[in-house]
C-alpha cells in the first residue's frame, strides 16, 4: 500500500508523511481551541447571543478574571488561615530541615518547599472591611476540587497498592480476584452514578437499608454535609481502583525474585517485606499513579454532577461542574474560559511535576 | 507457606464480594417489578436476590427503549476514536522515535506541551467552533476532539524508541523504504502497545461524559453514558426504578463480557503500558 | 408502534422523511418510552405528554415527530447548547419564567400571526396564559399550563390528629398555628407534620418565596434591587425551620424520598406541584401503599395575603424555521393546544376557557379541592438569570437547614449573589 513509493522518500519526507495527520488533527482540535478558549477568556461573551449575532461580545482584557478570581479590598494576613498558614511554616522548615540533613532529594526538597509557601501564601488572602470576593463561588469551588482530589487519590492509590500486593501472584484464585476487583472500571460514569445514588438514598439504598437492620438510623448520604463529599469520594474509588492496581501488578512484577529472597534471609517477610522492599522499589510507580490519578480526579465532574448536583450547599460543587454551568447555563463563556485556563495552569504544573519527577529518577 | 495461602484468598474474598454487591444489586433491581421496587428496595434479602422476579423490565426497554440504538451510538464513537487514535498515533510516535528531521526536537516539545491542556479545560473553546462548522450532534464531532490529545502518540514514541537499532539497520541495508519498514517491521512489532492504546482509548471514549454532554443534543447521537444520564434523573418521575437498572445492566454487559473475555489482553495490554509509560 | 420501529432503525427515518416533515421535539418532564397513542388514558406527566406527542404523530398528515430526550436536570443548558450550535429542536417545551433569556435575543419565533393558520385561537386563552406567552407585545409560544405548589394531604394522619373538619383537612393560618399542628401530629401518630424536597430542587426555595408573598414581599423588584435580607425573608425562613428545630420535619429529604415518605404514609403533608396529583391519586387507591385517603389543598396563608409559587409550561418554536417544516411545527402546537384537556388531568390547571368552564375538566379528581390556587398564583419578576437566581436561593437556604449557617448570614450572603446576578 505504501511500499512502492516509500523507496522514494528521503527520512525526512517520510516523518513529514507520518506526522501529517496527527499534526493536523493536533492544530485543528487542541492548538487552535486552547488559543481561542484565551482569547474568549478575554471578552464578554454570551453563549446564545454570540451564536445569533457575531458581533455581540465586548474585549474587556483581564476583567474576566478580575471578576473570578479577585475582589474588593482584598487583604493579605499572616493569620487569616493559621491551620493551613502554620503547616506550610511546618513544610518549609522541614523541607530546609531535611534537605540540609541530605534526606531529601533537591527535587523533593524543592517542590515540597514550593507547597508549603503556596500554602502560606494563598490562604492569606481574604477579603477586608467592606471587602468581598467578586465570585464567592469560585475559590471554595477550587476547595472543594481540592479536597476530592486530597482524599480520592490516596484513597485509590493506597487501596490499590495494597490490592495488589495482596494479590501479586499467578494463581487461579488470584486472577478472578483481580478480575472482581478491576470489573467496576469498565462501567461508564452514569452507571456508576446511578448504582451509588440508589445505594446511598436513606429511604431505598441498600446501606441504609443494612443500617436499619442493624438498629442504626440511616444516613442522608448525598444530602448531608458531612458525608456528601465522602459518598462521591467512595463512589469514585470503587471506580477507578483497576487501572491504578493493574500499574501497580506491573510494577510489583518489576521487582526481581532475588532482592525478596534476598530479604528473606534478612527474616523479612510478609509486611515487614512490603515495608522494606517492596515500596521503595514501587517508587516511580507510585509517583506514576498518585500524578495520573491528581490529573484524572481534578477533571471530576460526572460524580458531583449526577450525584448532588453540587449540594448540599455547594460542598461539592467542583471546578469543571462550575464552568459547565457558568458556560452552559449561565451563557457566560468568557468566565467560564477565564476559570478553563485557570484549571489549565494547574493541570499544567502537575504535568511539569510528573515529567520532572520521572525524568530524575531514570 | 501453603495455609498462609488459603488465608489470603479468602480474607481477600471478603472485600471482593463487598466490592461486586453495588453490581449486583443493580442487576437484581432489574428484575424485580417496578410497583414492588417503589415501596421497598429490600424485599428478598436487602433486595440482593430478585424475587418477586420478572424479566418485564428487559422486555419493554426492548420494544420501545432507546437503550440498543444508544449503545450503538456508544460502540461506533468508541471504536471510531480507537481506530482513529491508533492511526494517528502509531504514525506520529513512529516518526518522532525513529526518524531524522528539521525540527524534530521543536515539534516533539510542541506535541509534549499538548499534554498538558485537559479537555475539561477546552471544551468551551470546541463547542464554538464546532457550533460554526455546524457539526454538532454528528460521530466526527464526538470522535475528533480527543483524536487531538497526545498521550497516545508518546506512548507509541516511548515504545518504538525501546526497539533496537538493528532490526531498522538490516532493512535499510536491504534498501527498504522509510513507510515499508514502518508498516511491515514496525507496526507488528508494536501491537502490544498498540493493544494498552486502543484499550485505554476504549475504556474512555466509552466513559466521556462532559463533551458528548456539549455536543449531542439530538437522540440520535446520545452515547450511552449521556442516554443514561438523561433518564436517572426522572426515575422519582415516572419510569421505574426497575426499568432503569435494567438500562444500566444493558448498558454495561457488553462491555463487561468484552473484558471478561479479552482480560488477559487487558491486563497484559496495561501491564506492558505500565512499566514503560 | 411507529415511533418504537423509528428508533429501531435509523433507516427507517430516512425512509419516512422522504414523505413526510420530520418534527425535531425537545421536552423534559421524564421519559415514557410505551406511551401509546390514547392520550386519555395515561397517567403521570411523562406518559401523558408522551401520550399526546405520539397521537400527534400519528394523527397529523405529513409530520412525524421525533422526540429528543433530555432529563429535567440539563434541559435548559442542552436547549441553549442547541441553539448556539444552530440545531434547536423544532418545536420544545419551555417555562414562562425563560421567555425573556430566549426570546430577547430573538432565538424563539413570533407566532402571533400564525396561530390563526392552524386553528389556535388564542382568545379562548385566559388573561394570564396569554400574558405567560407574551414579550414585549409579542406571542412566543402556547402555553399548556399552570403548575403551582400545592399542599398534598394524608387524611388518615389529619383526622388522627383531630386536624379535619367537615371532610376538609384543617390547615394552618400563621406560622404558630403551624408548629400547633405539627405537634398535634407528632404526638397523635409519631409521624412528621410536614414533608419536601429541601434538599435537592428548589421546591424548598419555592415554599419560602410563597411565604415572602404572603407578606407582600419579594426577592427582588423589577428594577433590579436584591431585597432579600429583611424581616419578611426571616418570618418567611423562621416558619420553615422551626418545624426543622423541634424535629417535626426533615429537612434532609430529596425529590424521590420526600415523595416516597409521603406515599409510605409517613408524613401527613408533602408540599409538591401540581403534577403529581394524578399520580398520587392513583397510587393512594393500590392497597399495599400506604396513603389511603389522600386530598389536595391549596398552599394555606400564614400570613396577610394568598400566594403560591406558580409557573407556565408553554410550546415555543425557534425563529429560524421556515416554510413547511415551521407549517408542520405550528401544526404540532395546534395540537397540544386541542389536547389541553388531556394535559390537565395530570393535575396541572389548564390556559383555554373552554377546557376550564367543561364538565370534564371540572370532574377530574380532587379538582375542585385546589380550586382556589389560580387566584394565590405568584412568581418573581421576569429575569435572564431566573435559574441562576434559584439556585443562590436554593444554595443559601440549604445552608440554613442542612449546615446550620445563621439565617441572617444566609440571607445578606443571599441578597449580594442576587444582587450581583442582576447586576451583570
Amino acid at each position: 500500500m505504501v511500499g512502492k513509493s516509500g523507496n522514494r522518500l528521503s527520512q525526512a519526507q517520510a516523518a513529514w508523511l507520518l506526522l501529517a495527520p496527527f499534526l493536523i488533527t493536533y492544530l485543528l482540535f487542541l492548538v487552535y481551541p486552547f488559543f481561542q478558549g484565551i482569547w474568549i477568556s478575554l471578552h464578554d461573551w454570551n453563549l446564545l447571543e454570540v451564536a445569533f449575532n457575531p458581533d455581540a461580545k465586548t474585549f474587556v482584557g483581564f476583567r474576566n478574571y478580575e471578576r473570578v478570581m479577585w475582589g474588593r479590598n482584598i487583604e493579605w494576613g499572616l493569620f487569616t488561615a493559621p491551620f493551613w498558614q502554620g503547616l506550610g511554616f511546618v513544610g518549609l522548615a522541614l523541607s530546609v530541615f531535611l534537605r540540609r540533613a541530605d534526606r531529601l532529594s533537591r527535587f523533593n526538597a524543592i517542590a515540597l518547599g514550593v507547597a508549603s509557601l503556596l500554602l502560606v501564601v494563598l490562604p492569606g488572602f481574604h477579603p477586608g472591611e467592606e471587602g468581598r470576593w467578586y465570585d464567592r463561588r469560585f475559590w471554595p469551588t477550587v476547595g472543594n476540587t481540592l479536597v476530592f482530589v486530597g482524599l480520592a487519590v490516596p484513597g485509590v492509590t493506597i487501596s490499590a497498592m495494597v490490592l495488589a500486593a495482596a494479590l501479586n501472584r499467578e494463581t487461579k484464585a488470584m486472577g478472578a480476584l483481580r478480575t472482581l476487583f478491576f470489573l467496576s472500571q469498565v462501567l461508564s460514569v452514569t452507571v456508576v452514578t446511578l448504582i451509588w445514588q440508589i445505594m446511598f438514598s436513606p429511604r431505598q439504598g441498600l446501606i441504609a437499608n443494612i443500617t436499619e437492620v442493624l438498629g442504626g438510623t440511616p444516613i442522608n448520604w448525598l444530602t448531608d454535609e458531612q458525608f456528601a463529599m465522602a459518598a462521591i469520594v467512595i463512589a469514585t474509588i470503587w471506580w477507578s481502583l483497576g487501572v491504578a492496581m493493574i500499574l501497580f501488578l506491573a510494577g510489583l512484577q518489576d521487582i526481581s525474585r532475588e532482592i525478596y529472597e534476598a530479604a528473606a534471609l534478612d527474616n523479612a517477610r510478609g509486611v515487614k517485606a512490603f515495608w522494606y522492599v517492596t515500596l521503595p522499589n514501587l517508587k516511580r510507580t507510585i509517583t506514576l499513579v498518585v500524578v495520573l490519578q491528581i490529573i484524572l480526579h481534578f477533571q471530576v465532574f460526572g460524580q458531583a454532577h449526577l450525584m448532588t448536583q453540587g449540594g448540599p450547599n455547594d460542598t461539592t460543587q467542583v471546578l469543571v461542574r462550575y464552568i459547565y454551568q457558568t458556560g452552559f447555563r449561565d451563557s457566560e463563556l468568557g468566565r467560564a474560559s477565564a476559570m478553563a485556563v485557570f484549571l489549565f495552569l494547574i493541570m499544567g504544573t502537575f504535568s511539569v511535576i510528573q515529567f520532572i519527577a520521572g525524568r530524575e529518577k531514570t | 507457606m501453603k495455609r498462609g495461602y488459603y488465608w489470603l484468598v479468602l480474607g481477600l474474598s471478603i472485600p471482593a464480594f463487598l466490592w461486586l454487591v453495588p453490581t449486583l444489586w443493580m442487576v437484581s433491581l432489574s428484575f424485580q417489578p417496578n410497583d414492588v421496587l417503589a415501596r421497598s428496595t429490600s424485599t428478598t434479602f436487602f433486595g440482593l436476590i430478585p424475587f418477586p422476579f420478572t424479566v418485564e423490565n428487559y422486555s419493554a426497554l426492548f420494544s420501545f427503549g432507546q437503550t440498543p440504538w444508544w449503545f450503538l451510538n456508544s460502540v461506533i464513537v468508541s471504536l471510531g476514536m480507537t481506530l482513529g487514535i491508533l492511526a494517528v498515533s502509531t504514525t506520529a510516535g513512529y516518526a518522532l522515535a525513529r526518524l531524522d528531521f528539521p525540527g524534530k526536537t521543536a515539534i516533539t516539545v510542541i506535541c509534549l506541551i499538548g499534554l498538558m491542556v485537559p479537555e475539561q479545560a477546552a471544551f468551551i473553546p470546541l463547542y464554538t467552533m464546532f457550533a460554526d462548522f455546524g457539526w454538532h450532534n454528528s460521530y466526527h464531532a464526538l470522535i475528533l476532539p480527543r483524536m487531538a490529545v497526545p498521550i497516545g502518540v508518546f506512548l507509541m514514541m516511548q515504545f518504538f524508541r525501546a526497539i533496537p537499532k538493528d532490526i531498522e539497520e538490516a532493512a535499510r541495508l536491504d534498501g527498504v523504504g522509510w513507510l515499508k519498514i514502518f508498516w511491515y517491521v514496525m507496526l507488528p512489532l508494536a501491537r502490544p502497545a498498540m493493544m494498552t492504546l486502543a484499550i485505554l482509548t476504549f475504556l474512555y471514549a466509552w466513559n466521556d461524559y462532559l463533551w458528548p454532554l456539549v455536543s449531542a443534543q439530538q437522540r440520535d447521537y446520545f452515547t450511552i453514558t449521556l442516554g443514561l444520564a438523561s433518564i436517572q434523573s426522572n426515575f422519582a418521575q415516572s419510569e421505574g426504578l426497575g426499568r432503569v437498572m435494567a438500562s444500566g445492566v444493558v448498558a454495561s454487559l457488553p462491555v463487561v463480557i468484552l473484558f471478561l473475555i479479552f482480560q488477559r489482553y487487558v491486563v497484559q495490554a496495561m501491564t506492558l503500558g505500565g512499566s514503560k509509560g | 408502534m411507529k415511533h418504537a420501529l423509528l428508533t429501531a432503525a435509523a433507516v427507517a427515518t430516512l425512509a419516512t422523511s422522504a414523505f413526510a416533515q420530520e418534527i425535531t421535539l425537545g421536552r423534559f418532564f421524564g421519559a415514557c418510552e410505551d406511551a401509546g397513542t390514547d392520550t386519555t388514558a395515561s397517567v403521570g406527566e411523562a406518559c401523558i405528554i408522551q401520550s399526546i406527542i405520539n397521537a400527534a404523530d400519528a394523527e397529523i398528515d405529513g409530520v412525524s415527530i421525533n422526540t429528543l430526550p433530555t432529563d429535567w436536570g440539563n434541559y435548559y443548558d442542552q436547549i441553549k447548547a442547541a441553539y448556539a450550535g444552530g440545531t434547536p429542536p423544532d418545536v420544545h417545551v419551555m417555562h414562562r419564567h425563560r421567555i425573556p433569556e430566549f426570546a430577547g435575543i430573538g432565538a424563539l419565533a413570533e407566532i402571533s400571526d400564525d396561530l390563526e393558520s392552524v386553528g389556535i385561537d388564542p382568545n379562548d386563552w385566559s388573561e394570564n396564559a396569554l400574558a405567560a406567552v407574551s414579550y414585549n407585545g409579542g406571542i412566543y409560544g402556547v402555553p399548556m399550563d399552570f403548575h403551582a405548589n400545592l399542599w398534598h394531604v394524608n387524611m388518615d394522619i389529619m383526622a388522627e390528629a383531630g386536624l379535619v373538619a367537615d371532610g376538609k383537612p384543617v390547615l394552618p393560618s400563621s406560622p404558630e398555628e403551624l408548629l400547633e399542628h405539627a405537634q398535634k401530629v407528632k404526638e397523635a401518630t409519631g409521624k412528621d407534620y410536614l414533608a419536601a424536597d429541601f434538599a435537592q430542587f428548589p421546591i424548598g426555595v419555592r415554599l419560602v418565596l410563597a411565604l415572602m408573598w404572603q407578606q407582600n414581599a419579594n426577592i427582588f423588584t423589577d428594577d433590579g434591587t436584591a431585597t432579600i435580607n429583611n424581616d419578611a425573608a426571616k418570618n418567611a425562613v423562621t416558619a420553615i425551620t422551626q418545624l426543622f428545630d423541634a424535629g417535626l420535619a426533615n429537612p434532609r429529604l430529596n425529590y424521590a424520598d420526600s415523595q416516597q415518605a409521603f406515599l409510605n404514609g409517613e408524613a401527613a403533608i408533602l408540599v409538591n406541584g401540581t403534577w403529581v396529583v394524578d399520580f398520587y391519586t392513583a397510587e393512594a387507591a393500590k392497597s399495599e401503599v400506604g396513603l389511603d385517603n389522600y386530598y389536595v389543598a391549596d398552599f394555606p396563608t400564614l400570613f396577610e395575603t394568598g400566594a403560591t409559587w406558580a409557573d407556565s409550561h408553554m410550546w415555543a418554536i425557534p425563529s429560524t424555521l421556515e416554510g413547511d417544516k415551521k407549517m408542520a411545527a405550528l401544526k404540532v402546537l395546534a395540537f397540544i393546544n386541542d389536547h389541553n384537556i388531556d394535559w390537565a388531568r395530570t393535575g396541572h390547571m389548564a390556559v383555554c376557557t373552554s377546557v376550564v368552564e367543561s364538565d370534564a375538566y371540572k370532574s377530574l379528581p380532587h379538582r375542585d379541592e385546589y380550586a382556589g390556587t389560580a387566584a394565590i398564583a405568584r412568581d418573581t419578576p421576569p429575569s435572564e438569570r431566573y435559574g441562576a437566581i434559584q439556585d443562590v436561593l436554593n444554595r443559601e437556604l440549604q445552608a440554613i437547614w442542612l449546615t446550620g449557617k445563621s439565617v441572617d448570614d444566609a440571607l445578606s450572603d443571599a441578597e449580594i449573589e442576587v444582587q450581583d446576578l442582576l447586576d451583570r
